[in-house]
């Protein structure tokens, strides 16, 4: 073998293993996340999908000071940003509830006047949790803030209670970040009557790939302002 | 540097005249380090960077070979791209060490190669560095341009080429399977001690 075979051989074997891409997971275990309502053109029905843009993170959440929800919903967010290796969404509390994007208070959401739609509450046996979301008549705006309550309807002393607001403040955080239906897995926190404690790999799964498909809903701000989709 | 600590404690007074010293600052430019495809391709790569390296190298044999050690630094903004949207993802800074062996090639060029290890360092641990940054093994390659400015200094330009392959912990639980096969090139200018 001449030197320029030898040489010619080399810079094959460096090329050949300079190139080659890394091979992506095939992101199939989601479920439905859009929330499936009437829809106001005619029969039949509309699907809003929904996240936070880019613009607007981190999402700024108001939380109140009960029901162990200072601690909960930093851990709440938290255990979603696992699902997201690129950024796609995170959320800061704030002070200031005037501002906020979203509002977490402690106690039995309000009548359903208040909103217009009610995303269904998690109903663990201490505990429950619901999310409000203003939505517009034409679906196509939601009118921050976003409300969230959690309920400790039972003896504040009573076991379990610490779980349950804890898995309810991560459930309802889901539907904060955009999962706006439930899932029909009971291994995922998502699951209506929850009792896993974090957000499984489809839970994660689908919240990722929410912030990889475009929102069909625009958020307005509290002064009116229509943050662009995305 | 332990190899380069005992060629020099070997041959001590001696070894320490032949000893050449060269720092460069330059800038180093970086390949895709990922690809993915959630619904769209998504890539990320580190922006453009500045780099600074130091080096060191003794006499191997009497045809112009030396042997020597180069560590090297660099800070760059990484981002990710997807559908034309480029997202800041923070500060991403490597550090590589490369035992190098160089020798001449035509007049006041020298060729040189290398192996070592390259090192990342995120300022988030977060995303595809959320379990850690790697150390991953170096391969590279330069040309190194010599130009006397002072008696016993020359002015150093160095192009180089170098890749590794980059996967993380994060990333081998999410299911990314193989490594990305990443390529780095630097452009630099510097200072040498001599070695005429």
């Amino acid at each position: 073998m001449n030197r320029y075979a030898r040489w010619t051989i080399a810079g094959l074997i460096v090329a050949a293993a300079a190139c080659g891409d890394i091979a992506t997971p095939i992101r199939i275990d989601f479920y439905e996340w859009r929330l499936i309502v009437p829809s106001t053109t005619g029969p039949g029905n509309d699907s809003l999908t929904f996240h936070w843009p880019r613009s607007r993170l981190p999402v700024r959440i108001w939380v109140e000071d009960a029901a162990n929800l200072p601690a909960n919903v930093p851990s709440a967010i938290a255990a979603w940003r696992t699902a997201y290796l690129y950024d796609e969404f995170d959320a800061a509390v704030v002070s200031d509830s005037s501002t906020a994007d979203v509002i977490v208070r402690a106690g039995a959401a309000p009548g359903i006047q208040f909103s217009r739609v009610r995303l269904p509450s998690a109903m663990a046996t201490e505990c429950e949790g619901a999310t409000d979301l203003d939505i517009s008549d034409d679906h196509t705006e939601l009118r921050l803030p976003v409300r969230m309550y959690i309920d400790p309807r039972s003896d504040p002393a009573a076991p379990g209670l610490a779980a349950c607001l804890a898995l309810t403040t991560t459930h309802e955080m889901g539907h904060v970040l955009g999962i706006w239906s439930h899932s029909a897995v009971a291994t995922d926190i998502m699951f209506a009557e929850e009792t896993v404690t974090a957000p499984s790999e489809r839970d994660l799964e689908t919240a990722e790939v929410i912030y990889h498909v475009p929102a069909n809903i625009q958020i307005v701000d509290r002064d009116g302002g229509e943050v662009p989709l995305e | 540097m332990l190899l380069l600590v005992l060629l020099v404690s070997a041959g001590a007074a001696k070894a320490e005249a032949q000893m050449e010293y060269y720092g460069r600052l330059g800038a180093v430019g970086t390949g895709i380090l990922l690809r993915d495809v959630i619904v769209e391709e998504i890539t990320v790569r580190p922006s453009i960077a500045p780099m600074l390296a130091l080096g060191a190298s003794l006499p191997i044999g009497p045809r112009g070979y030396r042997v020597g050690l180069e560590g090297a630094l660099a800070s760059a903004k990484f981002h990710s791209s997807e559908d034309g949207t480029d997202t800041d993802l923070g500060t991403l800074r490597t550090g590589t060490l490369l035992l190098n062996l160089e020798g001449p090639l035509h007049r006041s060029f020298r060729w040189r190669v290398g192996l070592g290890g390259l090192k990342y360092w995120p300022s988030d641990k977060d995303g595809i560095f959320r379990q850690g940054a790697p150390v991953r093994l170096l391969a590279g390659a330069g040309l190194d341009y010599r130009r006397p400015v002072l008696s016993k200094w020359d002015l150093l330009t160095s192009l180089r080429y170098d890749f590794h392959r980059f996967t993380t912990e994060e990333l081998k639980d999410r299911g990314f399977s193989q490594t990305q096969g990443v390529s780095r090139v630097s452009l630099s200018v510097g200072l040498s001690r001599s070695i005429r």
